[in-house]
């Protein structure tokens, strides 16, 4: 259905935008001593007119104007349908002087159709331009509607992102820490109150960076360095860490919890599995445009493979995706006995 | 509710596995509980648990699932046999089925109670009363069905090879064991071709012959023999003969 006939408001404005064109009409045809006959006769015929004028949309409609389409292609529709619409009109005109005359009101409305041709033109010019303002028409009713679908797909996109944070947190993390602090509730109370406290820092951080959009390299290391402290109660010595990073870097923006599923998978999918255990190295390098945080630990080459590794890999993939498009990377690889995981930004 | 069994009643040996240290502690905590239960060994990862449990044949087992190298499972795989009662603890709930596939006494969810842990071990107790072993190879089959292995555990004494599926060259039968060809070595294992045929079908390996399983990616060429039969000559010379059967199926398969 047209766009402005599903709209009353629309149809007003638009009838109303034909009022001034009537009033040309009766301005140029009519006689000095006979404005009321030219109003008479002109008035209702723009109005019908108007009506045809919505037919440009169809025309319009197939015959869109792309970047790639050459206007001239669409020139013989625009020639064809316009004589066809002033033919119409002509006939029209004809059919209402005709029922002017025979109601015997005094008027001479059969001057006008003196020169039909004249009638003619006029129409099918008027054409050409409900044609180029359909053209207008549609083209922002499109850009309308890319507004409104970019505005829904950032909202997918942020529900998504929820989402995955949701699922990054891994309950067995949660089961194996209650598991340690009830184990050190018997054996050193003050050191499950530290576990506690250490795991409930963890969790409102999460929670609260987890609704921000970007956060601070620093607050993520202090998210991370929590989680191994956490996960040293478990490993005991077998888990060791070193973090380097400059000012500069520390203070560099990135989306919240990009860095500690890096580590935790280092630490679940490496540390975990060597019986000696290892150390994780955070280390980051700043230049002008990108910011590059890089974790290493060591692997088992043997280590079994279950579904649940690289879930956390492929999170934060998709959430540097979803954010820079392709300008941020995450990059993964395994060489002797050492896995590699290093995550690029770009600048802010 | 922790009922302390008269002198005359058995004492019970046990071995807590697990690669936590806090996890084991708890484990030693709760069982203070119980003065029939004597604590022979701990152990932080398979390879130690294999070979204690190996060396001690404890009446039960306390064991962790997820642990470096050889996870709780392939623990049992390795000293099945000698194993009377084990209570799989984990924080992990999607292996109970596979644990009582297994027989196992119970399954702890990480973190349980003392109630929960006293009631695991009453039941532990009533197995191990009624005396009522498991039989090995039941086991063993319960947890090798359905399952293609990335990798092959071969126990050897208190020693654990663990031998990735992809070095392995051939399999041979031998009476009552296999002996499989990895890496330029020979390993013995007390299991029957037919089940590592089924076990090993879908990485890459084919029953060429009555008494041979063929890893299809080191066979270099087929030649003709005297007798119409066929030979496999792999890529380190070694030659293993084909049966007619075998021919057709690797033929469909090259």
């Amino acid at each position: 259905m047209h766009p402005i006939l599903a709209d009353r408001r629309q149809l007003g404005l638009y009838l109303i935008g034909y009022l001034p064109i009537g009033l040309v009409l009766v301005l140029g045809f009519g006689q000095r001593d006979a404005w009321g006959t030219a109003a008479i006769f002109f008035l209702p015929l723009t109005m019908i007119y108007a009506f045809i004028g919505l037919s440009a949309y169809y025309v319009c409609s197939a015959f869109p104007i792309a970047s790639n389409y050459r206007i001239w292609r669409a020139l013989p529709a625009h020639i064809s349908s316009a004589a066809t619409v002033g033919g119409l009109c002509v006939g029209i005109a004809w059919v209402w002087s005709a029922a002017l005359q025979s109601l015997n009101l005094g008027l001479q409305p059969q001057q006008y159709m003196a020169q039909p041709w004249q009638l003619f033109v006029v129409a099918a010019l008027l054409f050409w331009l409900a044609i180029a303002f359909h053209y207008v028409l549609i083209a922002s009713y499109a850009t309308q509607k890319s507004e409104k679908r970019a505005l829904e797909s950032g909202l997918l996109a942020r529900d998504a992102e929820l989402k995955a944070l949701r699922a990054q947190l891994d309950p067995h993390f949660l089961f194996n820490s209650l598991n340690s602090i009830s184990s050190l509730t018997g054996s050193d109370p003050a050191a499950a109150r530290k576990m506690c406290l250490l795991l409930a820092e963890f969790l409102r951080d999460t929670l609260r960076f987890g609704g921000t959009h970007r956060i601070a390299l620093k607050d993520e290391m202090s998210v991370v360095q929590r989680y191994l402290a956490i996960e040293q109660v478990r490993l005991g010595p077998r888990l060791a860490m070193t973090v380097e990073a400059s000012d500069a870097a520390l203070a560099t923006l990135i989306p919240p919890l990009i860095l500690q599923p890096l580590v935790e998978n280092a630490v679940l999918h490496g540390i975990a599995h060597l019986l000696d255990g290892g150390n994780v190295s955070i280390s980051s390098e700043l230049d002008q445009s990108t910011l590059r945080i890089r974790v290493t630990n060591p692997v088992d080459p043997d280590r079994p493979r279950n579904r649940r590794s690289g879930f956390g890999l492929m999170l934060v993939r998709e959430r540097l995706q979803s954010q820079y498009a392709g300008a941020a990377q995450l990059q993964v690889r395994e060489e002797t006995g050492e896995f590699i995981a290093e995550v690029s930004v770009p600048f802010e | 509710m922790n009922e302390i069994p008269r002198s005359d009643s058995q004492r019970l040996s046990a071995i807590i596995i697990d690669d936590e240290a806090p996890a084991r502690a708890l484990i030693r905590e709760y069982l203070s509980g119980h003065a029939d239960i004597d604590v022979v060994a701990e152990c932080a990862n398979g390879f130690e648990a294999v070979k204690a449990a190996s060396e001690l044949k404890p009446d039960l087992l306390f064991l962790d699932i997820q642990m470096p190298k050889l996870d709780g499972f392939e623990v049992l795989e390795l000293i099945g046999r000698d194993t009377a009662g084990v209570i799989f603890t984990t924080a992990f709930d999607e292996y109970a089925l596979r644990a009582f596939n297994v027989h196992a006494v119970d399954y702890l969810l990480k973190p349980f109670s003392a109630e929960r842990f006293t009631e695991a071990m009453q039941l532990a107790r009533a197995r191990i009363k009624r005396a009522d072993p498991v039989p090995a190879r039941a086991l063993l089959q319960s947890h090798r069905e359905g399952s293609a292995p990335d990798r092959l555990l071969i126990r050897d004494r208190s020693h654990v090879h663990v031998i990735p599926v992809d070095q392995i060259d051939f399999i041979e039968a031998q009476d009552d064991y296999v002996s499989i060809r990895a890496a330029g070595r020979s390993y013995l294992k007390e299991q029957t071709l037919g089940e590592l045929e089924t076990q090993l079908q879908t990485k890459g390996f084919l029953r060429i012959h009555r008494r041979y399983i063929l890893n299809v990616s080191r066979l270099a060429k087929i030649e003709l023999s005297e007798k119409d039969s066929r030979v496999a000559i792999l890529k380190d010379k070694t030659e293993l003969p084909i049966s007619r059967s075998g021919y057709v199926k690797l033929r469909a398969l090259l």
